[in-house]
């Protein structure tokens, strides 16, 4: 049954692909600075950010669950990175080392408390995310750390053309976890156990190192995304990651993924992120209100959910066709 | 169906070693809170002056009724993400009617029930139409309730509301440092009590949150009961959104924004089965006071606010690990 669903990943792809080209072809011709240097650089850094949040969101799904404090880690990440480089004047390799170890534990935190209590992980993670901006405000009392080492605040402005730097990490850390779904054991694992749990347990797939696994990435790229948007800003802002969860679910949810786990679209993902970066840099361009960017994510998730709705009653009309004529029709690969 | 045999709980049939466990639950609840009264009662000064006892419950009338209305979502197993936000543009449409339409606070606050159950409502049939996740259509209905309220209202607080609106919440309740809110809340809880126990809907919605496939299976309308379940937790959130703009003296468009945690503690540490199928009405309201007292009582003691949250969130995942665990326990298993 997953591999039928992510057959029909493509669709959803080239639809979004679609749109996307339309969105940029729209905005150059009615907005004409959109082409400029300086615009496609500040859209595609804010991209790049946006999607290492989606993507922590989307490795979560795919196992069926859910982390509601990627930006509560991204958040205390960069306040930690920057406290110890600024208040410690601790070196930034060393820094930024302590930050990503750091975004690591608190998702293997949230990995635990989800595997140990079998509870919901809304719930769990909306605990710790809680906990976790707690502290961060709790320590800076919500006053950024400033003067930041310059080259990190140089990376944050560094760019090649239009093409900026820090895209370079994101497109590696998306290529590395398609790898790792598509080709790495444990990736593979990861998905059979959110396709069906069940299944999984009774064929002795390693759930909790999978769950674990899953979490702890979600924390890295939290971690990784708190980072690159402290280097942008060139200043630990606790405020880093408070808008985050919206645009977490919505790049997965937009690009096609399934809550109940099992499909990670990382294609979809980057397309739906391509919309709403377009969105929203279409939206600077007109100087509309910046209160629609909201309104307007809102739309589009509703619209991907209408759509998956068709789609979805394909796929059982297409299910029952095919669980007739065959046994086989469910069993994976 | 049967009736459990609680007074606290009721559950969609559940055996009465759980509503045994339900009742135990609610006890340790009631001795938490004490504790917490007594312990602030000796270490903060001013703790039990009428202005803080006054601004305590005022403040716990309104968490409560945050918590119920995501308590009522639980019950059939869907979350409300929109609590927040429906509180927030129905806080904003009130402080609308009465400053700029000049209409009676009577007129404002019937506006803002019904424009919030619609809002419910709204949320109902698309969770019904699509059979989606609760959650993924509330986060979107969150963000597109929260962002037309912002582009109509251009983000400015109405803060001339009627003095006869403002200090209804002002008002001492005979004499007792007691606010009207209070009240409010306590008549709400009373009905959303009565509703669980004694009609035919509050039931079903029991039993639709215990099993919805069973409950489809077994003939309720499920549809139904999930549009009048949603618009009743609209509904509840507006009242939460009257109730807050009361206190505050000013609708701000800001209002709602951090009430998503608050709504999931106090049901949750009320013994609230987040699953669905069994609610508290009382847990919720004590749950509500819990929340208020750490708010109060820690800042009273000179605990950074930023420090409170982290408290909340522990207590919230302490309370739904207990849960889980007594329920192990107690061989009650969800």
């Amino acid at each position: 049954m997953t591999a039928r669903l992510r057959n029909l990943a493509p669709g959803v792809a080239l639809g979004l692909l679609l749109i996307d080209v339309a969105g940029m072809v729209v905005l150059s011709v009615a907005r004409p600075q959109f082409l400029s240097t300086y615009n496609l650089f500040v859209t595609g850094r804010d991209l790049s950010i946006l999607l290492l949040v989606a993507l922590a969101q989307m490795i979560v799904l795919s196992l069926g669950q859910m982390n509601l404090s990627i930006g509560s880690i991204g958040g205390l990440v960069a306040i930690i990175d920057s406290g110890l480089m600024v208040r410690y004047g601790l070196p930034v390799p060393v820094a930024l080392t302590a930050g990503f170890v750091l975004g690591i534990v608190c998702g293997v935190v949230n990995g635990l408390l989800v595997y140990w209590t079998k509870i919901n992980s809304f719930v769990l993670t909306l605990g710790t995310s809680y906990v976790f901006a707690g502290i961060n405000l709790g320590i800076t009392h919500a006053t950024p750390f400033y003067h930041i080492p310059n080259e990190i605040s140089a990376f944050g402005q560094a760019r090649l053309g239009p093409f900026p730097i820090m895209a370079a990490v994101t497109i590696v850390l998306a290529l590395l976890l398609a790898f790792f779904l598509s080709q790495v054991v444990l990736g593979r694992q990861l998905l059979a156990v959110g396709g069906n749990a069940l299944a999984a347990r009774l064929s002795g797939l390693p759930i909790r190192r999978a769950t674990l696994t899953a979490h702890a990435i979600s924390g890295f790229l939290a971690a990784m995304a708190g980072t690159m948007l402290m280097a942008q800003l060139g200043q630990g802002q606790p405020t880093i990651g408070a808008t985050w969860v919206l645009p977490s679910f919505a790049g997965p949810i937009i690009g096609g993924a399934a809550l109940a786990g099992g499909s990670a679209p990382i294609l979809g993902t980057v397309l739906a992120m391509v919309l709403i970066s377009l969105i929203d840099d279409g939206l600077v361009l007109v100087s509309a209100d910046p209160f629609w960017v909201q309104f307007l994510i809102g739309a589009l998730i509703l619209g991907a959910v209408v759509l998956g709705r068709a789609r979805l009653s394909d796929i059982r009309t297409l299910l029952r066709i095919s669980a007739s004529s065959t046994h086989q029709a469910g069993s994976r690969q | 169906m049967r009736r459990s045999l609680s007074f606290g709980s009721v559950s969609a049939g559940r055996l009465a070693g759980g509503a045994l466990l339900q009742q135990v639950a609610l006890l340790a609840l009631l001795i938490v809170t004490a504790g917490f009264w007594i312990y602030f009662s000796v270490s903060a000064s001013g703790f039990t002056s009428d202005f803080n006892l006054f601004s305590l419950l005022r403040f716990a009338a309104i968490q409560i009724v945050i918590g119920f209305a995501q308590m009522v979502a639980l019950s059939i197993g869907d979350l409300n993400l929109a609590v927040g936000a429906i509180g927030g543009a129905i806080g904003m449409l009130a402080g609308w009617t009465m400053q700029v339409l000049g209409l009676p606070p009577e007129v404002a606050i019937l506006f803002g029930l019904v424009a919030g159950m619609l809002l419910g409502f709204g949320n109902a049939l698309l969770i019904t139409w699509t059979r989606i996740n609760s959650f993924i259509v509330t986060l979107a209905t969150a963000s597109l309730i929260t962002g037309a309220m912002l582009i109509i209202t251009h983000s400015d607080p109405f803060s001339r509301l009627p003095d006869s609106f403002t200090s209804f919440s002002e008002t001492e309740v005979a004499g007792r440092p007691i606010s009207n809110l209070v009240l409010v809340t306590l008549g709400v809880g009373v009905a959303l009590f009565l509703l669980y126990r004694n009609l035919s809907l509050g039931r079903e919605m029991l039993a639709v949150g215990a099993n919805r496939r069973a409950a489809r299976m077994s003939g309720l309308y499920v549809d139904r009961v999930v549009l009048l379940t949603h618009g009743l937790s609209g509904a509840l959130a507006a009242t939460a959104g009257l109730m807050a703009i009361s206190a505050d003296h000013t609708a701000s468009p800001s209002l709602g924004s951090d009430w998503l945690l608050a709504s999931f503690v106090a049901p949750a540490v009320g013994g609230t089965l987040l699953s669905g199928g069994l609610v508290s009405v009382p847990g919720t309201i004590l749950g509500g006071v819990l929340l208020a007292t750490i708010s109060n009582g820690l800042l009273l003691v000179g605990i950074d606010n930023f420090w409170i949250t982290v408290f909340l969130g522990v207590v919230l995942l302490v309370a739904v690990v207990l849960d889980r665990v007594t329920r192990a326990a107690g061989g009650a298993a969800p």
